[in-house]
């Protein structure tokens, strides 16, 4: 996962993401799995919140970028 | 009748004068159609004077006219009128000017002009002038704006404030020339021509207030329209008012209503194009960032779920049950031991109780066949028998040597 853009895009990290947090509340997984589990879906709230902190970030920046445009 | 004349037998004015008289007077009476101009009706007089102009051409010729054949004319003629005469040319000697001596006057019928109208029309829309694909499409912002239009006419105010008014910063380039009468045709054409041949401009607007049918006919004239259909640059027609409609606006890239009418068509009002834009943009941030906020939450929510905000309390859950299960076992196991043990104190104590170990440290011994079994009774054994002997700590071989009684 490189820094800036993560490899995943966000609908599909935050996809699986559902999908760990449904099969963790479940049960029923050997520990081994729930650990697993578990680091997995930290793994991908970080990648959603990468995007999501990319995207307002570009968004202000562009914003700002509007705004020094402006013609006073 | 050649004249002889040399420099040493030169005519007489008046001989020459009377030639071209009596020569032209010998002219028969003609119909001619033209435009009248500058007609002058002096007072006491009974002689109406004037300029009868060629409706296409620049040339004109003086006409002279009886007062009473003028004014019998209904509805009246008047400067500017398209008229037939019925005139024959007449040359004043006296003077040595020509003039047509009209002796009838009928208008050109405004029925006849718009059957003339129609029939032009009729063949340049066979020609395909008028069709649809011809027509330019007008720019969105254009750099400079022609406008041919009459001097200081209520329709070059009309479009250049309207204009201004929608879009400050918009440039003209005004060619004026006259609106009205035999000259307007071809002073709209040289206008036309010298906007359409500036680079910078980008759409030529033909400007006109309103006006009679006559006064409109110049935009109806054939070279015009034919040069306009020539134009590179785009044409927007503005004659008159809504009803008029000269042949200019079937030609024209876009035909405006009015002059004002005209303004609007070719410039965006800026002021609403810049709240249009900015009314856009303000949307699609509200979009953007609510979209944002809405994931933002649900990431938040995912994340709060006690599966992945706590893991610990599902270890915790885990190693809870594990030591559950540790203690269970372990009471299980110490219990059981603890049986044990004490089963095994029993047997232990039962073991010892029953064991020779005591009776053999009291000097007894056990004898034993070969097969193991004890030896209880004499008759058990016979001279020879190797027994084996177990003491308190340990064991040896034995033979018998002679049967006891």
């Amino acid at each position: 996962m490189t820094a800036d853009r993560p490899e995943m895009s966000y609908e599909q990290a935050r996809e699986e993401l559902v999908e760990v947090v449904r099969k963790l509340e479940a049960g029923g997984t050997t520990l081994e799995e729930s650990l697993a589990l578990w680091e997995r879906g930290e793994e991908l709230a970080a990648t959603c919140q990468q995007w999501l902190d990319g995207a307002r970030k570009r968004l202000a920046e562009a914003q700002a970028a509007h705004t020094e445009k402006k013609p006073d | 009748m050649a004249l002889e004349t040399s420099p040493d037998a030169p005519a007489a004015v008046r001989t020459i004068a009377n030639g071209i008289a009596s020569w032209i007077n010998q002219l028969g009476a003609v119909w001619v159609e033209g435009q009248l101009t500058d007609v002058s009706i002096g007072r006491g007089t009974t002689t109406v004077f004037g300029t009868l102009r060629d409706t296409d051409a620049d040339i004109s010729l003086r006409f002279t006219c009886n007062r009473r054949v003028f004014e019998a004319v209904d509805p009246p003629v008047t400067d500017g009128s398209r008229v037939l005469v019925n005139a024959k040319p007449n040359f004043f000697a006296r003077r040595g000017t020509l003039a047509l001596a009209v002796s009838e006057i009928r208008h050109v019928g405004i029925g006849e002009l718009l059957a003339r109208i129609e029939r032009l029309k009729q063949l340049l829309a066979a020609e395909g002038l008028f069709a649809a694909y011809r027509k330019k499409p007008l720019p969105f912002l254009p750099h400079t704006i022609g406008l041919v239009c009459g001097r200081d006419s209520a329709a070059e105010r009309d479009v250049l404030e309207n204009a201004k008014r929608r879009w400050p910063a918009v440039a003209f380039r005004v060619e004026y020339a006259s609106v009205q009468g035999p000259a307007a045709a071809g002073e709209v054409m040289t206008a036309l021509r010298r906007l359409d041949a500036d680079e910078a401009v980008e759409v030529i607007v033909i400007a006109r207030g309103g006006g009679s049918l006559e006064d409109l006919l110049p935009f109806s004239d054939e070279g015009l329209i034919r040069a306009v259909s020539k134009a590179r640059t785009p044409v927007v027609s503005a004659i008159g008012h809504e009803p008029d409609s000269p042949l200019l606006d079937l030609v024209a890239d876009l035909r405006a209503s009015t002059p004002t009418d005209a303004a609007k068509r070719i410039v965006p009002d800026v002021r609403e194009e810049l709240d249009g834009v900015r009314l856009l943009r303000e949307r699609g941030l509200r979009a953007i960032t609510g979209w944002l906020d809405r994931e933002t939450h649900a990431l938040a929510a995912i994340r709060s779920r006690p599966s992945l905000a706590a893991p610990t309390t599902d270890l915790q859950r885990r190693s809870d049950e594990i030591a559950a299960l540790l203690d269970r076992s372990r009471r299980t196991l110490t219990h059981r031991l603890d049986r044990a043990g004490d089963d095994l104190a029993h047997r232990l104590a039962s073991v010892r109780a029953l064991s020779p170990k005591a009776t053999l440290e009291r000097g007894y011994s056990v004898l034993q066949l070969a097969d193991g079994t004890a030896v209880r009774e004499v008759g058990q054994v016979s001279p020879g028998d190797v027994l084996n002997a177990r003491v308190s700590d340990g064991r040896f071989d034995v033979e018998v040597q002679q049967d006891g009684k």
